[in-house]
């Protein structure tokens, strides 16, 4: 329970204890042996690909299954809203006046993203469904793969520049009487441009690209997006995610190389866990790199609370 | 306690950083936003019905393509980035493929979710022309009130209105028309009023044979009430003739569709702006 959380580090654990020593194994056989599946994320790249794709085929086909965009949609007849999107609007239509002509779908929408994102963890979006995100996941490998081979620097900056992103562009709709971000959201232009067809707009897509590949690593999505951010917020307390066992845990950091987050990986590092279990936090995607990473299975997916229960 | 302090000042360096690329951003949407303003009202998008004004309509449409989905003859379309800060929102290219008022419902209207295509005046006046029918046709044996409901719908649209150009128009050239108004390879569909098809069919099906070119008027979905074949006697004698637009005139574009002259004869002025 939170309120009785240990706070100082738990001694590191003796090589006895240690879950490749308990199966008999090297350290390097034991890694080799159960490291390095891509369970989750076959599952999850089928996942957005066809949600993606049945926005695409709904209006292909004309099925009426999954339209609209990303921006706003309709899941068989159901309105879903984006939620940052809601809140500009939000800002801008409380000050003009326009709230009182917003409909119902709008609420309906607008309650059912936050309450679903509050159960499946705030960022879920983020790695199961958001288009940007499947790109800047493959920019991110070549980013990674030029700083191996030393041809790029990495920049890093504090990752809570996006809540001053986020209320700047909040500030930035009042004042213009505009929805500022979604002219520049690659959420919404990349949607957009899958089902509808593409435009100019494309380029502003593969500058931000471009820039994560060869300047800061997933600079859009860390440091700027403030969909992102919103989900962040939302999943604060959100009882899906990722639990750490240390008992199971050998330190070998495959999770954190592989994390979207990593800094939400902070408890794998040798000495650091302060308590036999721990969860994640709000920022991650709960995308399962690091589940499908780890020999030990020291990482699964949990509800909070479900096991305890059971 | 030093790499407190080292994030502190990392944090604020950023926010630096962070605040100036905002203000720029913020800098160069007023500035477009100035400088577009009169642009976007002399470029006067031709919104889907129901739109609000142009300065709500801005905000209030979130981009979200419902709208474009729903259209049965797909004439709402995404303006793209050239249109600036206007990116995004729905219009229609009447000369491409106007909106024929062939829906069941104005759907794009019902489906905003946001109301920047604003549908309770329509749903009002379909209400209002149920009652009104209800009490003349209530022991009728064939009783639909749908047809009135939908007709006071599409007589709410007001999108624009129609003009003739009188220097190009086949009709006011005293000229008459054969053939099939724009071509074969025309796409664009539309529903005529006097045909008995219920959807729209494509517009190069239909053959014309017209001593005075009068295309525009027998393909308004609006009828009479939109616009009628104005005669009247020229001073040297002879018989001229000229569309006259109404007041019934929704602006929905069919006229500038199917205007058989290479730059259409007839525009439609958006009234949103």
């Amino acid at each position: 329970m939170f309120w009785k959380k240990n706070t100082t580090a738990l001694p590191v654990k003796s090589k006895e204890d240690m879950p490749y020593t308990k199966a008999g194994l090297s350290f390097k056989a034991w890694r080799e042996k159960y490291g390095g599946r891509h369970k989750w994320r076959t599952i999850r790249w089928a996942v957005l690909i066809s949600i993606n794709g049945l926005f695409i085929l709904s209006f292909l086909l004309d099925i009426s299954m999954l339209e609209g965009s990303l921006s706003g949609s309709r899941l068989v007849g159901f309105y879903l809203m984006d939620p940052f999107n809601t809140l500009q609007q939000l800002v801008i239509s409380f000050y003009t006046g326009h709230w009182v002509h917003l409909t119902m779908n709008f609420v309906i929408g607008a309650g059912t993203i936050l309450v679903f994102y509050f159960l499946m963890g705030g960022r879920t979006f983020c790695s199961w469904i958001c288009p940007y995100h499947f790109l800047a996941e493959w920019g991110e490998k070549l980013h990674n793969y030029l700083v191996k081979k030393k041809k790029i620097k990495e920049h890093a900056y504090n990752r809570y520049l996006r809540y001053v992103f986020w209320a700047g562009f909040l500030l930035l709709a009042f004042f213009t009487q505009n929805l500022v971000f979604e002219d520049l959201n690659p959420v919404g232009i990349l949607s957009r441009a899958m089902i509808y067809g593409p435009g100019l707009i494309l380029l502003w897509i593969l500058l931000l690209i471009t820039f994560e590949i060869v300047y800061s690593k997933r600079f859009w999505c860390r440091y700027v997006c403030p969909i992102g951010a919103t989900y962040s917020m939302v999943g604060q307390l959100t009882p899906f995610g990722v639990k750490f066992d240390l008992d199971k845990c050998a330190h070998c950091l495959d999770c954190q190389n592989v994390c979207l987050v990593p800094h939400e990986l902070w408890f794998v590092e040798r000495g650091k866990a302060t308590n036999q279990r721990h969860d994640v936090g709000a920022d991650c995607t709960r995308c399962g790199l690091c589940i499908d990473v780890c020999p030990g299975e020291a990482l699964s997916y949990t509800i909070k609370g479900w096991d305890r229960i059971l | 306690m030093a790499k407190q302090e080292l994030n502190r000042r990392q944090f604020l360096k950023s926010g630096v950083i962070a605040v100036g690329a905002l203000a720029a951003v913020g800098a160069g949407v007023g500035y477009l936003q100035k400088v577009t303003t009169e642009n976007r009202i002399n470029q006067k998008f031709l919104r889907p019905p129901g739109s609000i004004d142009e300065k709500d309509f801005i905000y209030a449409c979130i981009k979200c393509g419902l709208c474009i989905q729903i259209c049965p003859v797909q004439a709402i379309k995404f303006a793209g980035i050239k249109e600036g800060l206007a990116y995004g929102t729905p219009y229609i290219d009447a000369r491409k493929q106007a909106c024929d008022l062939s829906c069941d419902s104005i759907q794009c209207v019902e489906t905003c979710p946001t109301a920047a295509l604003y549908f309770v005046p329509f749903k009002n006046a379909g209400e209002k022309a149920i009652e009104k029918y209800d009490k003349t046709h209530r022991a009728d044996p064939n009783y639909n009130p749908f047809p009135v409901q939908i007709l006071a719908m599409k007589k709410q649209v007001k999108m624009g209105l129609a003009k003739v150009n009188e220097k190009t128009c086949l009709a006011v050239l005293g000229k008459g028309f054969k053939g099939i108004p724009r071509g074969k390879d025309f796409k664009g569909i539309n529903r005529s009023p006097y045909g008995d098809s219920p959807k729209a069919t494509p517009l190069r099906d239909k053959q014309y044979d017209a001593k005075i070119c009068d295309v525009c008027v027998k393909e308004c979905p609006m009828g009479e009430e939109a616009i009628v074949m104005g005669v009247h006697t020229n001073p040297d004698g002879t018989t001229g003739y000229k569309p006259d637009v109404l007041d019934g005139c929704v602006g929905c574009g069919v006229c500038v569709m199917v205007c058989p002259t290479a730059e259409p004869s007839i525009i439609v002025e958006p009234v949103n702006t």
